[in-house]
C-alpha cells in the first residue's frame, strides 16, 4: 500500500510538487516566524541588559513621611559584601542614578531620561552604544558632558560643544535645573535609546541633590541571560540574610512578580532602607506575553494558510479520483476493499504533507542560516531584536512536532471526502467509465 | 565703661529688632489673606498658556477648596479633549482622574496643570510659614507700592522651590512678584500678581502672569471667575464625584 502511494505520487510529479511546495511554503512562513519570535526573549532581554547595564538589579527603597519613596541607595558597603559574598560572578558591577528631565536649547525643548554611570568602568556598554560624532573620552573628561541620540539632537538642533539647559526634580521633588554640554551623539538604537541620554553620575546626583558616592541602582552583569536563573534565588537568600529586603514574590492580586515587587512598596511601612531585588527575567516576563500573542498569530498564520491549501488538495485529490476512477475499479475487482482504497488516498495526502513539510523545514533552515550570518549593525533600527547585530532563531522542538501535526491533520482531512468517495466506486461501474 | 559699652550694645540690639519686622507673623499673614480657613471656596480659572513654535492652549477649570481639611478638586472644563480629567487631593496625596483610562493615578501638589506653567500648588492654600524661613530682606519699590523684598529657603522637602523672592506689600500682606529658583540657585520663574480679588475678607490674584526663566517665549497667565465662598456638598471631594461627574 505504502509503495503504491509513493508510486501515485510519483507518477504526477508536477503536481505533487506544486501541492507539496505549498505545504512548504505554509512551514516556511510559520517555521521562519517562530524561530524569531523564540530568539525575541533572549534578545531583547540581553539587549535590555545592556541598556540598563545588568542582569539582576538592586535598589534601595525609602519610605518618605508622606507615604511616598525614594530610590537611593546612600551606603553600599554592606551590599558589595554580600554580593562579594554570595557565589555570584559577576562580569560587572555598575552604579546608575537617572532622572526624567526636560532638555532646553534655543526655544527647544525634549524630555529624556538622563543616565548618569561612571562611564570609565562601563566599558560593555561604550560597546554597545554607537557613536556617530564626538566620543566617550569626551564625556569621560568633562564633567556636565552629555551624549544624546542623533534624533534628539536634531530636534532640539544642537551640535557637539552646545551647552543645554536641563529642568528635572531632586530626589525630593524639588525643582532643579543643570547645563550640560553636548560631547557626542549616538546612533538611536530603537525606542529605548531615543527616550535616553548619557552622562557622568557625579553630575546627574548633583541635580538629583544627593552625594557624589550615592545612586539609584546597582546592576549585576553576568555572562548571559541564561545564568540568571542559577545565581537569582542564592543572591536573593543572601541578601535577605544581610539587609531588608522586598518579597520577591508574586501574589494573588499581581500574578508579574516584578510588579507585585513595586505594589508592595506603596503597601508597607518600613523604616531606613528596604532593597528591591529583581532579575531581567523578571522584568522581561511582559515581554514573554508577546511572545505568545505572536506564536498564537504564527499557528493561526498556518490555519488560515492551510485552509487555502486545503481547499486545492481537495480539488486535486477530486481530480486524482476521477482520472484513477478505472484504476480504482480494477483494484477493487481484484479484491481490494473499501477500506484499502480509502487508505490508499489518505496514505497519498500523508506523504504528500509530510514530504512538503520537511522540504518546508530544510528550506526555512536555509533561509534562517542566511539571515543569520547578516550583520545588521549595532546601530540598526531593530537593534533592539537583534544579538549582537546579527538575527538569531530558536525553534521549539514541540512546536514543530506541532506544525507537523497540524499540516498532517489538515490534509488528511481535506483528502479525506474525495477518498471516501473514492472508496465507494462501484468496481462494476468504476470499471465502466470512460 | 563697661556699663556703657553693654547699654549701648543692648539698645542697638533693640533698634535692629524694632527694625526688623516679625516675619514669620508676615507669612503667617500672607497665608491666612489667601486661605479660606472656616469658609469652602469654589471659583473657574482660565489659564492660557503660550510655548514657543506651538499654538496658546487655553485650560478652563473648576476649582473647589476646603483649607480647614486641606481637600481640594480642580475639575478641567476645556479643553474638549480633556473635559473631565481631574484632581483630588486627599490628605497628602493628589490624585489625578482620566476619563478616558477611568483610572486615578498618583500625582503631587508641585506636579503642572496640564503642561502649563502652574502647577497644582497654585491653586491650594497657601503654606508659606509652615514651609519657608526668611534668610534677607530689603524695603524696596514695586511700581507704586513700597514691598519688603524677601528672600525665602524652604525648611523642609514638600516644596517645589527650594528658594523664593518675594515682593510683598508693607501696607497688606499679599505677593505682588514672585521669583522661584532652582535647588541649584538658578531664577527657575517668575509670577506677577497684577490684580487681587477680595472674597470674604480674603485675597486672591484674580490674575497672574508666569514667566518661564527657562525656556524663552513660554508663560501661562490665570485668571479668576466665579469665585464664591458658597458650601460645597462633601461628595466633591471623592473619587466617586470624578468618576461620575461626566458620566
Amino acid at each position: 500500500m505504502i509503495a503504491i502511494a509513493f508510486r501515485n505520487l510519483n507518477r504526477q510529479k508536477k503536481r505533487s510538487f506544486l501541492l507539496g511546495g505549498a505545504i512548504a511554503f505554509g512551514i516556511v512562513v510559520v517555521t521562519v516566524m517562530n524561530g524569531f519570535t523564540g530568539a525575541f526573549v533572549e534578545n531583547v532581554g540581553e539587549n535590555f541588559s545592556s541598556i540598563f547595564a545588568g542582569h539582576m538589579f538592586v535598589t534601595g527603597v525609602e519610605k518618605d513621611s508622606d507615604g511616598g519613596t525614594t530610590e537611593i541607595i546612600r551606603d553600599d558597603t554592606l551590599l558589595l559584601q554580600t554580593i562579594a559574598k554570595a557565589r555570584v560572578e559577576p562580569t560587572y558591577l555598575t552604579k546608575r542614578s537617572e532622572f526624567r528631565g526636560t532638555i532646553y536649547f534655543q526655544g527647544n525643548s525634549v524630555t529624556q531620561t538622563i543616565v548618569g554611570a561612571e562611564w570609565s568602568e562601563a566599558s560593555f556598554f561604550r560597546e554597545r552604544l554607537a557613536l556617530t560624532e564626538g566620543s566617550f573620552g569626551a564625556l569621560i573628561e568633562d564633567p556636565r558632558g552629555i551624549i544624546l541620540s542623533e534624533e534628539i539632537a536634531e530636534i532640539l538642533n544642537v551640535e557637539i560643544g552646545d551647552r543645554l539647559i536641563v529642568r528635572n526634580r531632586t530626589i525630593t521633588g524639588q525643582q532643579n535645573v543643570g547645563e550640560f554640554r553636548l560631547v557626542a551623539k549616538s546612533h538611536d538604537p530603537g525606542l529605548i535609546g531615543a527616550l535616553s541620554a548619557y552622562a557622568n553620575i557625579c553630575y546627574v546626583n548633583e541635580l538629583l541633590d544627593i552625594k557624589c558616592s550615592e545612586y539609584r541602582s546597582l546592576g549585576i552583569m553576568l555572562r548571559s541571560l541564561g545564568e540568571i536563573d542559577r545565581y537569582a534565588d542564592e543572591l536573593y537568600e543572601e541578601l535577605a540574610t544581610a539587609l531588608d529586603l522586598f518579597e520577591r514574590e508574586k501574589t494573588e492580586e499581581e500574578p508579574n512578580p516584578f510588579r507585585a515587587l513595586f505594589d508592595q512598596a506603596d503597601d508597607e511601612e518600613w523604616e531606613g532602607t528596604r532593597y528591591r531585588f529583581y532579575t531581567m527575567n523578571d522584568v522581561m516576563q511582559q515581554a514573554d506575553q508577546i511572545v505568545q500573542i505572536l506564536t498564537t498569530a504564527g499557528i493561526v498564520v498556518l490555519l488560515v494558510l492551510f485552509v487555502i491549501i486545503m481547499v486545492g488538495i481537495t480539488n486535486t485529490f477530486r481530480m486524482i479520483m476521477i482520472e484513477r476512477t478505472k484504476e480504482i475499479g480494477t483494484m477493487r475487482a481484484l479484491g481490494m476493499q473499501r477500506g484499502g482504497i480509502r487508505q490508499l488516498f489518505i496514505l497519498e495526502a500523508l506523504f504528500l504533507s509530510l514530504g512538503g513539510a520537511l522540504l518546508g523545514l530544510a528550506i526555512a533552515a536555509v533561509i534562517m542560516t542566511i539571515l543569520s550570518r547578516i550583520f545588521w549593525g549595532l546601530d540598526s533600527t531593530i537593534f533592539i531584536l537583534l544579538k549582537n547585530g546579527y538575527m538569531t532563531f530558536k525553534l521549539v522542538p514541540r512546536q514543530v512536532l506541532l506544525h507537523f501535526g497540524i499540516v498532517a491533520g489538515l490534509t488528511i482531512v481535506a483528502a479525506f471526502v474525495p477518498a471516501r468517495r473514492a472508496a465507494l466506486l462501484r468496481p462494476v461501474d468504476a470499471l465502466r467509465s470512460i | 565703661m563697661k556699663r556703657t559699652c553693654l547699654i549701648i550694645l543692648l539698645l542697638y540690639h533693640a533698634i535692629l529688632a524694632a527694625a526688623d519686622p516679625d516675619f514669620a507673623t508676615l507669612l503667617s499673614d500672607i497665608d491666612e489673606l489667601g486661605n479660606f480657613d472656616d469658609v469652602d471656596f469654589s471659583a473657574v480659572y482660565t489659564i492660557v498658556s503660550e510655548k514657543p513654535g506651538e499654538e496658546k492652549s487655553v485650560t478652563q477649570a473648576r476649582l473647589f477648596r476646603r483649607d480647614f481639611n486641606d481637600q481640594f478638586v480642580m475639575l478641567i472644563l476645556q479643553p474638549q479633549v480633556q473635559r473631565g480629567q481631574g484632581y483630588l487631593r486627599v490628605d497628602e496625596t493628589v490624585w489625578f482622574y482620566d476619563p478616558e483610562s477611568r483610572t486615578f493615578e498618583k500625582s503631587t501638589l508641585r506636579d503642572n496643570v496640564q503642561d502649563s506653567d502652574a502647577q497644582n500648588s497654585d491653586f491650594n492654600r497657601n503654606s508659606l510659614a509652615d514651609d519657608y524661613a526668611v534668610v534677607s530682606w530689603e524695603v524696596a519699590k514695586l511700581g507704586r507700592y513700597e514691598v519688603y523684598v524677601l528672600d525665602l529657603e524652604s525648611t523642609n522637602d514638600d516644596v517645589s522651590y527650594e528658594k523664593m523672592r518675594l515682593w510683598v506689600r508693607t501696607d497688606i500682606a499679599i505677593i505682588l512678584k514672585e521669583e522661584n529658583f532652582s535647588v541649584s540657585n538658578r531664577l527657575m520663574r517668575t509670577v506677577v500678581y497684577p490684580k487681587y480679588a477680595k472674597i470674604d475678607e480674603r485675597y486672591l490674584p484674580s490674575n497672574a502672569l508666569i514667566i518661564d526663566e527657562l525656556n524663552e517665549g513660554e508663560r501661562t497667565q490665570f485668571s479668576l471667575q466665579d469665585a464664591t465662598t458658597a458650601r460645597i456638598p462633601d461628595h466633591v471631594f471623592t473619587k466617586s464625584y470624578l468618576e461620575r461627574v461626566n458620566h
